[in-house]
């Protein structure tokens, strides 16, 4: 098969919900579902499936696809093309994505390049008619002009509809142009959220690139599923005698069919990993790291511990964490201090902001609320202990205010209100600016591999020092700026009012007709 | 453009709305009428009975092998007594998308010029099966004003007038689109007409015409021609002049009132369809 069930019927991934992290772990049921006890339906008793009962919003915010995410993935490698099979728009964000190549060439130490993306520009002929001789046409121009080790054929919501057969035309071409011809299924409207197009892009590069019959194992290779980061898993890992292999984002055609032949595949967040690490898994026997997540004293400790089992390296790791903790606990000490009696709040994917509300913690600093994009209520072929979660609010507590939903700008206002912040770090930038506006000081988390590890701690705490002195600038800009929210906006307290009380649209109307 | 009537035929897949629709246009047309047909169905065989033959090339593939710089005559072709027949068309079946192509077709008509002043009616025939919104096309944005749906007394093709006019009464209120009646394609079946006067009422519109089942009809089909044109003094070819009358001579236009699926059961079994 070449598609990939969506998120939300294979794991029950939800966009919407309001309440306390407790009581999300309890509705989720991790453990019931890893067992593939489906029937519990959203944990509070209601229905038999495997979705969570989820708040639907009126009123949605989003830049996202999954085609935006395959063109992320797959159109940020270094030598494979990606035609994305659609009208030309949907390839907008190409220069965005362009400059992550740049950048995360640049943080990885390789050379730098433009990404290999195409478009089949498609015109309203091409709907009525079918488009598949463009596609072939494309699909022979990116191997005479970039010569590729493979080439990606994405499908858009337009070619979707009139079900383009992208497959025939892959399996037709494959043998002429002599390198894999990958389709992959990640037209838009396919999953209501963009993490879909993760697994799309794993699903291609497992079914078509990844070496089947790895022979040669690397023992000393480990998988990291990662996007852009700097190389700061090496630090980690390399006195476990390890080497690093990033997947998917910069990465080449031949570390990428190498992944089954190393020792392990672990991540930076689970929600972005799990389809990858599963999918090693049962193929090939290479076991995901079951441990929490490299973030923060106690989960750097546990998941180095579990890599180490893994390869033998257990002496090695436990020196190896005994000095990191020595060399860190100065700075540390200064930072716990500094940020006494502050509190932050993270706004990002799931998995990832459950790592960085343990770096806050360990820096001292409180949560009284966070916001993730989307929540998986268990990942894909997860072990007992990667339940990121409740691994956080066990070591940590609970945080009260904990909302699930996609990057929906105009609820800043009340999230802000319901939960005391001295600042915020977001990882999407367009969010970003909107927090910066409403008085806060907001840390744009760009690179990814920020908090990881022990040094992750101090690295943060450092940006954090910096964001915090920014505090009076964005007091002076929200008293300067004008959103586009207005007063009755602003006097709500729930950020789920639109969906949650039932006569606000009669109240909107009539305040209308009395403006 | 001001006394322009923009009819479109609907009904299921072979009902014979290609066969009425032509026979009533060849009626109109006799009468004087200037008369445009577009086929809105892939298979381009809306025209075959004017023209006498599927000499028509279609617009979709004129657009296709010639590119968007082509004339109207390229397309349009005269047909019996002066009607102009135009054939939509599509892709291969199988590949693209043929809803989107009477979208496209029909919005090139238009640029091309199509819908001239001296035009006294203008008749969409479009493919039974609206399985998409392409195909719905000819009732949105006020192309067409007024539809009649072709039916028998089979319960299949009812159910398809119900469905098809849930479609009328959901673009009535943006396009303007109204329902002018059922014509009955007889079938020969029990009851028929009381049938069919049952259920027009029950839709809050008429039954316009009773076309009685003859088999004149399919002889002059062989000959690629209307029943008008092939035996202008048979019966038939009078029940077809008045479907055109009465479709001449029409006021009665309603958004319909379709029924539940329990409801028009209700109705068949009244008429002894069940029986």
């Amino acid at each position: 098969m070449t598609t990939v069930e969506n998120r939300e019927m294979r794991l029950g991934t939800i966009i919407g919900w309001d309440g306390s992290a407790k009581e999300l772990i309890k509705q989720s049921a991790y453990d019931d579902r890893r067992d593939g006890k489906k029937g519990n339906g959203c944990g509070k008793g209601c229905g038999s499936g495997c979705k969570l009962c989820e708040i639907a919003s009126p009123l949605n915010q989003e830049t996202m696809c999954s085609n935006a995410i395959v063109q992320c993935q797959i159109g940020n490698l270094t030598d494979c093309v990606l035609i994305t099979h659609a009208p030309i728009g949907c390839d907008g964000e190409t220069p965005k994505f362009n400059l992550t190549m740049h950048m995360g060439l640049a943080r990885r130490g390789k050379p730098q390049q433009n990404t290999l993306n195409m478009s089949t520009n498609l015109q309203e002929k091409d709907m009525v008619f079918g488009a598949s001789e463009k596609l072939r046409a494309a699909i022979r121009l990116a191997k005479e002009r970039y010569n590729p080790k493979a080439i990606f054929i994405a499908m858009a919501c337009a070619t979707a509809i009139i079900g383009e057969d992208i497959d025939s035309v892959a399996e037709e071409l494959e043998p002429e142009v002599g390198v894999p011809v990958i389709p992959l299924h990640c037209e838009g409207f396919r999953s209501k959220h963009w993490s879909t197009g993760f697994d799309v892009s794993f699903h291609g590069v497992l079914r078509q690139i990844v070496e089947k019959h790895p022979v040669k194992k690397q023992k000393d290779l480990i998988n990291i599923v990662a996007l852009w980061g700097t190389d700061w898993f090496t630090d980690l890992l390399k006195p476990l005698g390890l080497r690093v292999n990033y997947l998917l984002d910069n990465a080449s055609f031949e570390e990428i069919r190498q992944a089954s032949e190393a020792v392990a595949t672990t991540t930076f967040c689970e929600t972005l990993g799990g389809y990858m690490g599963a999918a090693l898994e049962e193929r090939f026997g290479i076991p995901q790291v079951d441990a929490p997540q490299p973030y923060g004293i106690k989960g750097t400790d546990a998941w180095l511990r579990a890599i180490a089992k893994i390869v033998g390296k257990e002496k090695e790791a436990e020196a190896f964490i005994e000095s990191e903790h020595k060399r860190i606990e100065p700075k540390l000490k200064k930072f716990r201090e500094y940020f006494k009696g502050k509190y932050g709040m993270v706004l990002t994917g799931s998995a990832y902001a459950h790592g960085l509300i343990t770096v806050l913690n360990e820096l001292g600093i409180k949560n009284e609320g966070a916001l993730v994009f989307h929540h998986d209520p268990v990942y894909d072929g997860a072990g007992k202990n990667q339940d990121t979660l409740k691994e956080l609010v066990e070591t940590y507590g609970d945080i009260p205010n904990y909302t699930v939903s996609k990057t929906r700008a105009f609820q800043l206002p009340q999230l802000l209100k319901r939960s005391k912040t001295d600042f915020l770090i977001i990882r999407h930038p367009g969010l970003a600016s909107v927090a910066g506006h409403l008085g806060v000081p907001t840390f744009a988390l760009g690179d990814e591999h920020i908090p990881v590890g022990y040094d992750g701690i101090i690295r943060v705490g450092e940006i954090l020092v910096g964001v915090l002195a920014r505090t009076k600038f964005n007091q002076a800009l929200q008293r300067h700026v004008r959103l586009p929210y207005n007063d009755w906006w602003f006097a709500q307290n729930d950020p789920f009012v639109l969906s949650n009380d039932e006569h606000v649209f009669d109240e909107i109307e009539e305040r209308l007709k009395n403006a | 453009m001001g006394n322009l009537r923009q009819i479109a035929i609907y009904g299921k897949g072979g009902i014979g709305k290609s066969t009425t629709t032509q026979n009533l246009t060849a009626g109109l047309a006799e009468a004087g009428k200037n008369v445009l047909v577009v086929g809105c169905d892939p298979k381009a065989d809306s025209t075959r009975l004017l023209l006498g033959g599927l000499a028509q090339r279609t617009v979709l593939d004129t657009l296709r092998e010639e590119g968007e710089d082509i004339e109207i005559s390229d397309i349009l072709k005269d047909g019996f007594k002066g009607t102009r027949c135009v054939e939509s068309g599509g892709p291969e079946p199988g590949v693209g998308c043929a809803g989107r192509g009477i979208i496209t077709s029909i919005g090139y008509l238009e640029r091309l010029g199509a819908y001239t002043d001296d035009l006294d009616y203008v008749f969409y025939d479009v493919l039974g099966d609206v399985v998409c919104g392409g195909f719905a096309m000819p009732i949105r944005e006020g192309k067409a004003k007024e539809i009649y749906i072709v039916a028998s007394g089979e319960m299949m093709s009812l159910y398809a007038a119900n469905n098809i006019s849930k479609g009328i009464a959901k673009y009535a209120t943006q396009g303007g689109v109204r329902l002018g009646g059922i014509i009955c394609n007889s079938r020969n079946v029990d009851r028929e007409l009381d049938l069919l006067k049952a259920f027009a009422k029950e839709l809050g519109t008429q039954l316009i015409h009773f076309v009685p089942r003859d088999n004149i009809v399919q002889r002059a089909e062989i000959r690629k021609k209307t029943v008008i044109e092939f035996d202008p003094e048979s019966a038939q070819a009078n029940e077809y002049r008045q479907l055109a009358k009465a479709i001449e001579n029409n006021k009665n236009f309603v958004i319909p009132t379709p029924m539940t699926q329990e409801r028009l059961e209700e109705i068949l079994v009244e008429y002894g369809l069940y029986d």
